[in-house]
């Protein structure tokens, strides 16, 4: 039999669906998204791509899935209906909120709704100090009248809340299992479970979070999971995790926070994969679709994880330094910056006769100009369409016809109203969709001292090859890597992501009162069930089986953490020492100083269970099953005033295994195009990615 | 020279993103969580004659207070300014704000030419004086809020001014905090002027400044084609303060808003005159406050330069409580600063009927707790909570908790502040009925309770709004005002809005902070919104009679109609 995988990765109007073959080579159909019911869409992409290849369902032997299922249940409020239980005093806490503003001077700014109503946010009696003393036990037969009220009121899920219960969580705890006792089938969950991290609000979010869309998520994953069935494809489902790792499907489900950034994540693993195999361990990711751009960055091969995201913005300005649009969860995220710039972004002219590009965008739906499906307002794909670096003969897949003629004249109209000629709109489109991705690139670089010139620039999406020319020049950039398949790129980094479990528990005590064996106790039950879901997933050998283990740490009366790695477990004194030592370090490298005389305080500890595969992940070579072949030949294209008009020479990929070609080159691939400028020269790689690189 | 509108978008997009930047540096660097965490900082980039062309993220409060303050250093300095110098002020009798807002500001040179002045703005932890953190409501004199910085370069040619820094350090209280603050603030400054420098080398520098100008000019005829949309009139309005913060009081803050075509000209004649105290405002933060409140009707995409504030002209009589006299004390004009702000917003509901919500709620609370642990540790709790929510609007209720617009401070996590400091935080939620009611609900009042843990602790309160609740619109009530009480065992004292006092062990303080203002004919407002406040218990079924006319029960809550339609007839 033969081993062919299946990745299907949700975007935000289409769905990627790619099989990926032993020998690499990419099966992939992009199909429209089905929100009521994301499955339905990939059923039907599957079976066609399954008739398309003449593969059949019971070859696939791993089905790996990226999705906005999580995120969008927020977004569209279609969660469960959560109960809030927490301490005397605190009901409000979740609808409180931080009164951080995202958008100053907007009187019309309202943040989401909580997510659990008034009605249903309980208070108990129970108190804990913040240093840990339970000072009024939890009331249990209290507890019991609220279950049998929650029960009344249909609860789906329950969440628990109470104050301090990241220093000592046994009231919480307790009240947990009672109602849990109580409730039988109605999932509870503590939050002292999830993260036991500081800050009852930004706890009680993520718990409640969690709650909220679990059962939306378990809906779909059964869902999806027996459509699978239906059409033979048996393998278990992997789902990615924000943190870029996978999850079986079932996990996944009952702890859904953790998918939340679960799309975004496939392309910076797929890019670090990409370039770990490559031998390029500095890697900036740059992924260009069609209403954003969004950046991020890697780093002696490996990415940066935040550990907080937002979820529920929606559509807000986005301003990196402001927060409060949606609700913080305390889960580990990629580090991955978005800007609303993408190849839909609308050229404006304003009432002063400044000059805009974006945020507004126009879709996909009537999306741009040449697209005629009634957009009439130019947008960066029409620029791009209007320089020669897009095909006008076809794009999307080769299922849309450009239309050139329309997107000219948008063009030379806006440019009308400000007394420029058509070719130094577009022109001036693209540079400043340029610079608004700058924005992104720099602030996952040089924002953090980086210097992005040492930096390899892989480029995705639909419209990363068209753009990354000039970025890479501004940013100082020697290095730009397109792989196969760029605009299916995250479907297919789906499949090189390991399995990887995340396992936290509280652990609040000074370092000083720590010795390695109480340390080792606390971290020890932790190892032995990442060990055990491991070797349930069938990872028996031990060896396939890797153990890190995180301290999350802070000076004595500091608010944030950070997770250090302890290197060597279990731990020993020289170990113990080593964990202050690279807490300094680490906030030397976050903050700017270190204060080597103050005490240090543990917070909680973390365990990140990894399932190395014994066969290779990634493939010797990849490509496309049918690469597109375009017309070999010649395009006119402009490349600013200085260079002009050039004649470009426009080359399918598979022309550059010849050797090297010079810029002005344009390699025009089945949804996408690579620009090639004068100066730089291009190359295929043993993978089969276009490396674009200075002359 | 002719202007190409893309050169322009790219210059002024570079522009931003090197003041963006200059606060990424700031807040990696800065020590003090006032920085972190309150995001009192604001950054700009004027050009060489000091107007300024670009601005990082800024605090609302902030918005105008650059330009005056780089022109009480180049008023001292004139032309003697050199690469690598950083200039420095605090005094709010030389363009500054108050003291602990320290201005820094680097000029930076292309080929022997003075192209830009950097600027960065910090409120800083202390600045000595007779209370730590220098917001006392009741100094009197500017001598009793710490140390005056005139205009002084505390960095000559790249080289810290050590005389400057030490006259500093000798001055304030966490001398480690504030100069780590300073270091950081100047740091930031020379990474920024050197990415300045990289970004003019692209350009000629002739053509660089030109441009500089147009981006100012160009954001002026965007300002003025916006003030040019709304309608031209002259309307007014009133607000008050409780008192002055040393017992004088009320005070009248008084605005008349005119608009005259592309120009806006707000006027403070007929506020009351200054008397004592420290809550008042200076010039330069009423023309601060004002345009902050001013942007809210303008579009959100306007550049924060110069050509914003031409076609605004700010009228505040000397010696009225909007503009004191030196040496009149500022420290705590923040508090001063939330009454202008609902003082402008007022006055636009008046201008653009419609469209403004009610008052926003609140306190503008601010308390410290300074004493000594059991084991003689000292502690400073220092705390905001200005705001409470959202005001009624025209269309909708205004949002229980609701983020401020024209604010950015985040409120305390209560864990932080029971693992930092010997109090345990007993409530913090809703209020139920403080809302100010109407057709549109105003937010809720929040209480916040504390109790000392330690066995004695100095607490000082500076608040507002316990005798003039948020105001209501269009028939809608104010919000509920504020109550300050202290509880010994058991016993209730009411305090007053400002006060320091000595607290004892398990001594409670409760702050009950105020709704915000309704919208409309209360009695208008559905009954099904009215039952819904009642079922997620924001307001209770007396409230629900007494302000809305809307019957519940008895029994289930359900809405008794014929009892709802006789109330709402007797009105």
């Amino acid at each position: 039999m033969t081993a062919y995988r299946l990745g299907v990765d949700i975007g935000g109007t289409f769905t990627d669906i790619v099989i990926l073959a032993p020998d690499g080579t990419i099966f992939s159909k992009k199909v429209l998204s089905t929100p009521e019911d994301y499955s339905r869409a990939i059923e039907s992409g599957v079976v066609a791509l399954l008739a398309e290849t003449g593969i059949d369902a019971g070859e696939l032997t791993e089905f790996a899935h990226g999705t906005t299922v999580a995120t969008n249940a927020v977004i569209e409020r279609r969660g469960g209906k959560v109960a809030l239980v927490t301490t005397r005093g605190f009901r409000d806490v979740l609808e409180l909120g931080r009164f951080r503003s995202p958008r100053l001077y907007d009187l019309r700014f309202r943040k989401p709704d909580p997510l659990v109503e008034r009605r249903l946010r309980f208070e108990v009696e129970e108190r804990t100090s913040g240093k840990g003393e339970v000072l009024v036990p939890v009331d249990l037969d209290a507890l019991d009248r609220l279950a049998e009220r929650l029960v009344e009121e249909g609860v789906h899920a329950v969440a628990v809340c109470f104050i301090n219960s990241y220093v000592n969580p046994e009231n919480e705890l307790a009240a947990m299992r009672r109602l849990q006792a109580r409730l039988n089938d109605i999932p509870v969950s503590a939050s002292a479970q999830l993260l036991p991290q500081i800050q009852e609000y930004e706890r009680t979010t993520t718990t409640v979070v969690n709650a909220y869309i679990r059962p939306v998520v378990e809906r779909y994953v059964s869902a999806l999971v027996k459509r699978m069935r239906k059409i033979g494809v048996k393998v278990p489902l992997t789902i990615m995790q924000s943190s870029g790792g996978v999850l079986p499907a079932d996990l996944a489900a009952s702890n859904p926070v953790y998918i939340i950034e679960s799309g975004p994540a496939a392309g910076v693993v797929g890019a670090q994969r990409l370039g770990a195999l490559q031998g390029y361990d500095d890697v900036m990711v740059f992924d260009m679709g069609g209403t954003t751009a969004k950046a991020s960055l890697i780093e002696d091969g490996q990415f940066i994880i935040n550990p907080e995201a937002e979820v529920g913005a929606g559509e807000t300005v986005r301003h990196r330094l402001l927060q409060g649009g949606g609700f913080p969860i305390q889960v580990p995220t990629i580090d991955i910056v978005e800007v609303g710039a993408g190849g839909g972004s609308i050229a404006a002219v304003d009432a002063a006769g400044g000059f805009r590009v974006g945020p507004r965008s126009a879709g996909a739906v009537p999306g741009p100009v040449c697209y005629a499906q009634g957009g009439d307002q130019p947008t960066v794909t029409d620029a791009n369409l209007i320089l020669g670096y897009l095909n006008p003969a076809s794009m999307v897949g080769g299922d849309l016809v450009l239309d050139y003629g329309k997107a000219e004249a948008a063009l030379a109209d806006l440019g009308a109203r400000i007394g420029q000629s058509t070719t130094d709109t577009a022109y001036g489109i693209h540079l400043i969709a340029n610079a608004n991705m700058m924005r992104a690139l720099s602030s996952v670089s040089t924002e953090r001292g980086r210097d992005p010139s040492r930096f390899t620039l892989v480029a995705i999406g639909g419209n990363g090859g068209v753009h990354a020319g000039g970025l890479a020049e501004s940013l100082g950039i020697r290095r730009i890597l397109v792989p196969p398949a760029a605009g299916l790129f995250s479907a297919l980094g789906l499949l090189f992501a390991d399995v990887e479990h995340y396992l936290v528990s509280a652990y609040y005590r000074p370092l000083a009162d720590t010795t390695p064996d109480r340390f080792n106790a606390a971290v020890e039950p932790l190892a032995q069930e990442a060990h055990r879901l491991l070797r349930s997933e069938g990872f028996t050998d031990a060896a396939q089986r890797e153990i890190e283990v995180q301290a999350n740490m802070k000076y004595v009366g500091q608010t944030s953490t950070l997770p250090i790695a302890c290197k060597a477990f279990p731990a020993d004194a020289a170990q113990m020492a080593a964990l202050a030592e690279a807490f300094g370090e680490s906030h030397n490298q976050h903050y700017g100083y270190r204060s080597d005389g103050e005490p240090l305080q543990f917070v909680a500890l973390r365990i990140i269970g990894r399932g190395r595969s014994t066969v290779a992940r990634m493939p010797k070579r990849v490509a496309r099953a049918q690469e597109w072949i375009v017309a070999r030949g010649e395009r006119k294209a402009y490349f600013g005033p200085n260079a002009d008009w050039l004649t470009a020479t426009v080359v399918p990929r598979r022309d550059l295994a010849k050797g090297a070609m010079d810029g002005p080159l344009i390699v025009d691939e089945y949804d996408t195009s690579i620009v090639v400028r004068p100066g730089w020269h291009a190359k295929l790689d043993d993978w089969n990615s276009v490396v674009v690189e200075r002359t | 020279m002719k202007i190409d509108p893309f050169r322009r978008e790219l210059i002024k997009n570079g522009l931003v993103t090197i003041a963006d930047n200059m606060v990424v540096r700031v807040i990696r660097t800065a020590r003090s969580t006032l920085v972190k965490n309150g995001m009192d900082f604001t950054s700009s980039i004027c050009d060489a004659d000091g107007d300024m062309v670009a601005q990082g993220l800024a605090l609302p409060s902030q918005l105008g207070a650059t330009m005056p303050a780089l022109r009480g250093c180049l008023d001292y300095f004139g032309d003697d300014l050199e690469p690598g110098d950083i200039l420095v002020n605090n005094d709010p009798y030389s363009g500054g704000s108050h003291l602990p807002d320290v201005f820094m500001f680097a000029p930076v040179f292309a080929k022997g030419e003075r192209v830009a002045i950097l600027g960065l703005v910090l409120h800083h932890t202390d600045m000595g004086g007779r209370m730590a953190g220098g917001n006392a409501s009741d100094s009197n004199e500017i001598y009793e809020e710490g140390i005056r910085i005139p205009p002084s370069k505390i960095q000559v040619r790249g080289e810290p001014n050590s005389t400057v820094l030490r006259f500093i350090e000798h001055n304030v209280r966490v001398a480690d905090k504030v100069l780590g603050d300073m270091k950081a603030q100047m740091a930031a400054l020379n990474g920024s002027a050197q990415e300045m420098r990289k970004l003019i080398a692209d350009y000629d520098v002739r053509e660089f400044k030109a441009y500089m100008k147009d981006i100012v000019d160009y954001t002026e005829r965007l300002a003025r084609a916006s003030i040019a949309a709304l309608p031209d009139g002259e309307v007014e309005f009133t607000e008050w303060n409780d008192d002055d913060g040393v017992g004088n009081g009320p005070i009248k803050i008084h605005v008349k808003l005119k608009v005259e075509g592309d120009e806006i000209t707000a006027d403070f004649t007929g506020t009351s005159p200054e008397m004592g105290g420290a809550l008042h405002p200076n010039y330069w933060f009423t023309v601060s406050i004002t345009y902050a409140a001013l942007r809210t009707v303008l579009p959100a995409d306007m550049p924060n330069n110069a050509g914003f504030y031409r076609p605004i002209k700010v009228i505040a009589p000397e010696g009225s409580w909007v503009n004191p006299r030196f040496p009149a004390a500022v420290g705590a004009r923040g508090q001063g600063g939330y009454r202008l702000r609902s003082l402008v917003l007022g006055v636009l509901s008046e201008l653009i009927p419609g469209r403004m919500p009610a008052c926003t709620g609140g306190s503008e609370f601010g308390i410290v707790f300074a004493g000594t642990e059991a084991d003689r540790k000292p502690f400073l709790h220092l705390e905001y909570h200005n705001i409470t929510g959202h005001g009624g609007g025209p269309d909708r209720d205004g949002q229980d908790a609701g983020p401020y617009c024209l604010d950015n401070n985040a409120n305390m996590p209560v864990e932080v502040i029971e693992a930092e400091n010997p109090l345990m935080v007993e409530e913090y939620g809703f209020i139920q009925d403080t809302g100010g009611a109407g057709k549109f609900r105003g937010s809720l009042g929040i209480a916040r309770q504390y109790r000392l843990l330690a066995d004695e602790a100095l607490v000082n309160l500076r608040s507002d709004r316990h005798l003039h609740q948020p105001w209501g619109l269009c028939g809608g009530k104010g919000g509920a005002v504020a109550r300050s009480l202290k509880i010994t065992n058991g016993r209730v004292e009411e305090l007053p809005s400002k006060f320091i006092k000595r607290f004892k062990k398990d001594d409670v303080f409760r702050a009950e902070m105020p709704g915000s203002g309704g919208y409309g004919d209360p009695f208008e407002r559905d009954p099904r919104a009215v039952l819904e406040d009642v079922r997620q218990e924001k307001i209770s079924i007396e409230h629900a009679r007494a302000a809305y006319g809307v019957v519940i029960g008895p029994g289930a809550l359900e809405i008794d109609v014929k009892a709802t339609q006789e109330a709402r007839m007797r009105k």
